[in-house]
């Protein structure tokens, strides 16, 4: 090629890389410029309604106009306001934030938004249903936005929305799937108990504690619900360990002959999760039913126990503790000892003798000096 | 019943959401009370040291230092700053978290979604049981 041509090739190569150049920088440019002022005028919308908040909520209340207008434009922006104290305030609060969400009409668009591609638009519709409780009928109040759709219709049916919430439990995205159940306990409707409790057995066993916070949301009222619907312990265990999780958890002593009842299948998780029970409930009545599981060769229900005994029987359980101390899994070692440690007086004179007593045996003396030390420094003798 | 602050008197506000900080502030001025407002304890500790400060409402995970430590930190305060009453607002409603609160040193413990009114009655309680004391 010669030079003649190489030449304004060059040059043309050169205007094109400028021009693309430039017009990248113009775009990026104009794209922080929209930015920028979408920003600005999330915080004059946001700093403007903070102060109308606080007016509305604390001298007019839901009287007519008590917020004041909203354009119809900024109805997500001020979705997305009121969403930030979803979480924080309740109360009297909590529900005039409510009359106020229902007044902009964007509930309606939920039925959308919960089938929506992006998994954070579902799980907000789904938690928007569970904070401002759309299960129940409210009075609307006139609407503040100036501008509506012709499809708006004041008074809108607030029937339905939890059913739609359903099939999301079965969502590919756990956090959506998470949310969903949650609002469904949330609305303490046990109707929806069943769907919840499938959807919690498909997760991991590690989940299971973590997950009963989700079914506590049901409230004590799903304590009677699995009694009466859950298949037979013998069969399938696993929904039994959550109801004895639930029952300590809600500190319902109705289901404590239940309890008991369930101490005898012989499944370790479920026995030890029904000891975890009985401790929280501490009734000393169950004391020798408890007892009878020192000797398990499980060494979990042992632990379970080396607690359960402290605190169901005082004083009187020292007896008990004491050959637990010489267990061989450290784990019921320190449980005993540190029921020991709780007892008190009779508890630590125990453990003081079995620190010092040179045939007592090394485990036990061990641990008794371990547990003694661990008090001691915590200032609990 | 009716609550008679005395004058000045002033109650400091720990909360990294300035949201929820704004609605509880508002509120307490409502009531004829000073209000300071930090986003952290560190802020928080700052401002207690250059102010008097009669009430200390803080919420429990914030950056920078949390409401555990300010509350051991106002504790080590020589009196009667360390003696200033305090109520944790935490989001975790879990016993442990509350024994943990109250073992920190905090003289009352309030799970969120908190009532702005039963906050005001608990500070009220608060003041008037260490005025008592005091």
């Amino acid at each position: 090629m010669s030079h003649s041509l190489l030449l304004p090739i060059l040059q043309w190569a050169t205007l094109i890389l400028v021009g693309l150049v430039g017009g990248l920088v113009l775009v990026g440019v104009i794209m922080q410029f929209r930015k920028d002022r979408r920003n600005r005028h999330r915080i004059a919308c946001y700093q403007a309604w903070e102060g109308q908040l606080t007016d509305y909520l604390f001298k007019r209340g839901c009287e007519q106009g008590g917020f004041g207008t909203i354009g119809w434009s900024n109805r997500w922006l001020f979705r997305d306001f009121l969403a930030r104290y979803q979480s924080s305030i309740g109360g009297q609060e909590s529900e005039l934030l409510r009359e106020l969400y229902l007044s902009t009409g964007i509930h309606t668009s939920l039925p959308q938004r919960l089938q929506d591609r992006n998994p954070k638009v579902r799980a907000q519709a789904a938690k928007e249903i569970a904070v401002f409780r759309l299960d129940e009928p409210a009075e609307h109040a006139p609407p503040p936005i100036a501008e509506r759709p012709w499809r708006w219709k004041p008074g809108v049916r607030m029937e339905g929305y939890l059913d739609q919430v359903l099939p999301l439990l079965n969502d590919p995205v756990p956090f959506v799937a998470h949310t969903a159940a949650l609002t469904l306990t949330h609305s303490q409707n046990l109707k929806f108990a069943s769907p919840v409790l499938a959807w919690l057995m498909r997760e991991e066993l590690y989940q299971r504690e973590r997950l009963l916070r989700v079914l506590e949301g049901f409230g004590p009222n799903l304590l009677p619900w699995m009694k009466e619907n859950l298949e037979s312990p013998n069969q399938n265990p696993e929904p039994w360990i959550l109801f004895a999780l639930l029952v300590g958890s809600h500190r319902h002593r109705e289901s404590q002959p239940r309890l008991l009842w369930l101490l005898d299948i012989p499944n370790v998780d479920l026995r030890a999760s029904v000891l975890k029970a009985l401790i929280i409930l501490a009734d000393p009545t169950v004391y020798q039913k408890v007892r009878s599981f020192a000797a398990s060769p499980t060494w979990e229900i042992r632990t379970q126990v080396a607690r359960a005994l402290g605190v169901l029987g005082g004083p009187s359980a020292v007896p008990d503790l004491l050959p637990l101390m010489a267990d061989p899994v450290y784990e019921v070692r320190r449980n005993a000892a540190q029921s020991l440690v709780d007892l008190g007086h009779s508890g630590v004179s125990a453990l003081a003798w079995l620190a010092e007593d040179p045939a007592a045996d090394r485990f036990a003396r061990d641990i008794a000096r371990e547990r003694l030390e661990w008090a001691d420094e915590r200032g609990h003798l | 019943m009716t609550r008679r602050w005395p004058a000045h008197t002033t109650v400091l506000v720990v909360e990294d959401d300035t949201a929820t900080a704004k609605i509880i502030q508002v509120r307490l001025e409502m009531e004829g009370l000073k209000v300071l407002v930090a986003t952290n304890g560190m802020e928080a500790l700052e401002i207690l040291h250059h102010e008097g400060v009669d009430l200390v409402t803080t919420d429990l995970m914030m950056p920078a230092m949390n409401g555990f430590r300010l509350v051991q930190e106002v504790r080590d305060l020589p009196p009667p700053k360390g003696h200033i009453p305090i109520l944790l607002i935490s989001t975790n409603h879990s016993e442990q978290d509350m024994v943990r609160c109250l073992a920190a040193g905090a003289d009352d413990y309030m799970a969120k979604p908190i009532s702005v009114q039963v906050l005001v009655e608990r500070l009220w309680r608060l003041f008037e049981r260490s005025h008592r004391v005091g």
